[in-house]
């Protein structure tokens, strides 16, 4: 005996284009708070956001602190390429792809360093740190008089800086940095511009087998999840026990940006009390008013920048500690993680090294904050890539707080809940991801 | 002769116990081989070129710890809600090429390889964390203590979700 099921699997794979971005539209409901489980792994859907999103959004690439002089360069990746971020000779920011005009090779194999010239690897061609080609091995002899050179320098990749961050496009296209960041720079501000920021070293890198979505959407709105998942840290006495993590505000400004900011901060001000000159010139009233009162805050930036404010004791000493990080995509279900960790230029020597310390203990690589997140990402992307997942049409709950209304008199921009248990940013996250890659 | 030959064999009996401790999830036995002293730290890995040596940097460490944050590391295993390592994963050290290049009456500094197996959970693909280790040992009350620890891993970029694990 045979039985035949009417079941059937959907097909992404299958699909045309636009039969995928209808398929999207009909599944995601981001404001009913429906998010389906395949988004979290499917290669089709990996690949509309390479497209839509990483070739077309400004992303992070570099803090101005780690070129500060003429030469200096750092190699980083953008949408799956290499880009080459120096200092040049003629004293500009160039972002370059790290791709050598000839025919391919990539330039630079670095991660860091101080160079004039880049001289490939495969026949030589010389660049300038400006991406200027300056030579080439015999050239008289193997081009006669073909070759010009002014035509062949590296190509330059549209970039722009706000708060000493460094962010590059792949689309020469796309709105300024200004506008695609919007309202969210009142809060950079409170997270780089309150004092003179300097990146300590480089950025540390581990790789999770978890989609870069997740970081974001874990960045943006939950706050929720600390209670459980960071709840040993509560056991050590470290954090409150409680719902210390829902106290502040859920804030989002648009574009896919947003934050959670934790505040009152009952164990007092966490920031270097000798720069508070600094922080008060630098920051508005309001933005001074609200650093004051600060225990945290984690911001989004959309695509895959999170920022992490966070302030704890240690060693019988007040110490905040501020870092960035990108949730890089490697592949549908996997990610690299990269984390820089920043400092206020002006602290003491010891304030610094303390800041660090705690930075490495709690958010870097063996961070005891950081490592059980790793396994939240893991198991879900796992999960979501079974194809029962797409036959049932599996989806995730993100109802939490729709019951919220929104408070009218905080003092800085975007759209702003009381308190943080609420899982409205990712409603909007979601809604403008969902956007992005259905775009025609 | 046969007292460095004695002094080798002590030293990598001690490194073959440390990892067997650790490796059993023994936190408190290993715990009991530091010196209240030590410094505990993993330098990142960098791509430099030949003449820009060390390819390390030690103003970023993923590791940067005292007896009193590894005891907290410790201490934060044995709650029930330390995620990352429960169900805990399967380690395997492996210690190798173990040569001493210094020695006083009682502190020796002590090169190794550390070859570090994970598996975690039901992965079929392994975490390998390769590395190099300068340790120095004291004698405190008549056993060898650690009393710093340096590691540093060969890749730039780490192959494992996440640093939960000793090195
Ligand atoms: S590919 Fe670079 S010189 Fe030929
Ligand atoms: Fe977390």
């Amino acid at each position: 005996m045979t039985t035949t099921s009417t079941k059937q699997v959907p097909r992404l794979d299958e699909m045309t284009r636009s039969e995928l971005i209808q398929y999207l539209k009909d599944t995601v409901k981001p404001e009913e708070g429906l998010i389906p489980s395949y988004i979290f792994s499917h290669p089709k859907v990996y690949e509309l956001e390479m497209e839509k999103i990483f070739l077309r959004d400004w992303l992070f690439v570099a803090h101005k602190s780690e070129i500060p002089n003429k030469g200096d360069f750092v190699t980083r990746e953008m949408g799956g390429q290499s880009v080459i971020v120096t200092h040049g000779a003629d004293g500009e920011i160039h972002v370059l792809l790290n791709v050598c005009t000839h025919r391919g090779m990539k330039l630079c194999r670095m991660d860091n360093g101080n160079q004039k010239n880049f001289t490939c690897p495969y026949h030589g061609f010389n660049f300038k740190n400006t991406g200027d080609l300056i030579g080439i091995p015999f050239q008289k002899v193997v081009y006669g008089d073909t070759m010009d050179k002014s035509k062949m320098g590296l190509k330059e990749i549209r970039h722009a800086v706000y708060a000493d961050l460094i962010f590059a496009t792949l689309d020469a296209d796309a709105v300024s940095l200004d506008e695609f960041l919007g309202d969210i720079k009142w809060y950079l501000d409170l997270a780089f511009n309150r004092a003179e920021m300097e990146v300590v070293g480089l950025p540390q890198k581990w790789n999770v087998d978890g989609t870069w979505k997740l970081g974001s959407d874990n960045t943006i709105s939950d706050s929720y999840h600390t209670l459980v998942s960071h709840g040993s840290i509560a056991k050590l006495g470290l954090v409150p026990t409680g719902d210390y993590s829902k106290y502040g505000y859920q804030i989002y400004t648009g574009n896919g940006h947003g934050l959670n900011l934790g505040m009152p901060n009952p164990d007092g001000f966490a920031f270097p009390e000798s720069l508070i000159d600094e922080y008060k010139e630098r920051l508005s009233k309001d933005q001074y008013d609200i650093l004051k009162q600060m225990k945290n805050m984690i911001v989004c930036v959309s695509p895959n920048i999170m920022i992490l404010i966070s302030s704890m004791d240690l060693k019988g000493q007040k110490i905040s500690q501020t870092s960035l990080r990108i949730w890089k995509p490697t592949g549908p279900d996997s990610m690299e993680i990269s984390s820089w960790v920043l400092v206020e230029k002006n602290a003491t020597e010891e304030w610094k090294r303390l800041s660090e310390q705690a930075f490495t203990l709690t958010f870097g690589a063996s961070g005891i904050f950081e490592q059980d997140d790793t396994e939240n990402f893991t198991d879900i992307t796992q999960n979501s890539k079974s194809p029962y997942h797409l036959q049932e049409n599996i989806v995730f709950n993100y109802t939490m707080g729709m019951h919220q209304d929104q408070v009218e008199d905080f003092v800085g921009p975007g759209i702003v809940y009381k308190d943080k248990f609420n899982e409205a940013n990712s409603r909007a996250f979601f809604r403008n991801w969902l956007d992005q890659i259905t775009a025609e | 002769m046969h007292k460095n030959i004695i002094l080798q064999y002590e030293i990598e009996q001690w490194l073959y116990k440390e990892s067997e401790l650790l490796d059993e999830l023994n936190f408190d036995g290993w715990y009991e081989l530091l010196s209240e002293e030590i410094s505990y730290t993993m330098p990142l890995r960098i791509n430099q070129m030949e003449e820009s040596k060390p390819d390390y940097s030690e103003a970023t460490l993923l590791f940067d710890d005292d007896s009193t944050t590894l005891k907290l590391r410790i201490d934060r295993l044995k709650t029930d809600m330390a995620w990352a390592e429960l169900p805990p994963s399967r380690t395997r050290r492996n210690v190798s090429n173990v040569k001493i290049k210094e020695m006083s009456e009682n502190e020796v500094t002590v090169h190794s390889n550390l070859l570090l197996y994970r598996s975690r959970s039901t992965d079929t693909t392994a975490d390998l964390i390769s590395g190099q280790r300068k340790d120095v040992l004291r004698k405190e009350n008549g056993d060898w203590k650690l009393v710093s620890r340096w590691f540093l891993a060969d890749q730039t970029s780490l192959g494992t979700r996440n640093l939960a694990i000793f090195v």
